[in-house]
């Protein structure tokens, strides 16, 4: 099955004519998926923010990701939940579209930035977890973190100027 | 003001946005990156007066990064804002959701400048850091809620 039978496939299913068909379904899914961002998004920029060593530089590192992380994580959760109803709608547009491929090129990126700073950089935060420069390592996990998401949030809303 | 929104709508900015629906994209783009700082600062905000965000540190030592946040977020949204209000002034000046939204905007910036920036920096009450926080929290998020209402209902 080629990965446009799949779209296809899932613009068919139960799930993708009720977001195509309700009248509510889309609007209301649009606006979780916005406010997902609010909570995700939002929150994660000030972890980014600290590894720049730009802001909250008096608070440790590990701590502000402990605390941001059950809003973020809540908002990354609604926001792939709805995101994933909201392609399942309009798989077979969005397959063609070139912002969509941008956006899920740098969520991708997003990921492996993710990683990489939990596999690796992070392993060493006790030698900078109080200092307000972190290393390159971490400014770079926190520069990248930024401008990906930033990436996917106008590739996100160009779609809806460019699918329909 | 009827006039002046149809002089607006006629201006050479509002006419080039609504001939080019890349452009009118472009900035809608931009307007969400604003509306991402802005509301994103406005949670951490609120949440650390409520008490469910670093509620271990001094209010201020949140509230001062947070409010620089909002601040660009909002000079973002409000300059792509206008950019993207100008070709349809008179329609949206009119519309019951929009005028919400400003409404809820005004709100909310006028409560965060006059009173939650006031309550950080004080050594007041945590009923009082509390209610400030709630308060705060319910006007952005109505003010998001408004934005996205408006979208998509408009």
């Amino acid at each position: 099955m080629t990965l446009h039978q799949l779209f296809e496939w899932l613009e068919a299913t139960p799930l993708g004519v009720m977001v195509r068909e309700s009248a509510w379904g889309f609007p209301i899914l649009v606006a979780f998926h916005i406010m997902g961002i609010m909570l995700s998004v939002g929150t994660l920029v000030w972890f980014d923010l600290r590894l720049l060593g730009v802001s909250m530089t008096g608070v440790r590192a590990s701590l502000m990701y402990r605390r941001l992380m059950p809003w973020m994580f809540t908002g990354f959760a609604v926001m792939f939940i709805t995101g994933f109803m909201l392609l399942a709608g309009f798989a077979t547009n969005a397959y063609g579209n070139v912002y969509f491929r941008i956006k899920i090129i740098a969520m991708v990126l997003a990921a492996v930035n993710a990683l990489f700073y939990h596999r690796l950089t992070e392993r060493r935060i006790v030698h900078w977890d109080d200092s307000p420069g972190p290393p390159t390592a971490a400014r770079m996990a926190g520069l990248v973190s930024i401008s990906v998401w930033m990436t996917v949030i106008v590739a996100g809303r160009m779609m809806s100027y460019t699918m329909f | 003001m009827a006039a002046f929104f149809v002089w607006l709508e006629g201006t050479r900015m509002a006419i080039a946005v609504r001939d080019s629906l890349m452009l009118t994209g472009a900035l809608s783009a931009v307007h969400l990156v604003g509306f991402t700082l802005t509301t994103g600062g406005a949670l951490v905000a609120n949440l650390n007066l409520l008490g469910l965000l670093f509620p271990d540190r001094p209010p201020l030592e949140v509230t001062r990064p947070a409010s620089r946040g909002i601040a660009l977020g909002l000079t973002i949204s409000a300059l792509t804002g206008v950019l993207l209000f100008a070709p349809r002034a008179t329609v949206a000046s009119v519309n019951g959701i929009f005028q919400m939204k400003m409404l809820l905007l005004v709100a909310a910036v006028l409560f965060h400048s006059l009173v939650h920036q006031r309550v950080a920096r004080t050594a007041t009450s945590s009923s009082m850091r509390r209610g400030t926080g709630a308060v705060g929290l319910v006007l952005w998020v109505g003010l998001a809620l408004a934005g996205c209402a408006y979208i998509l209902l408009e």
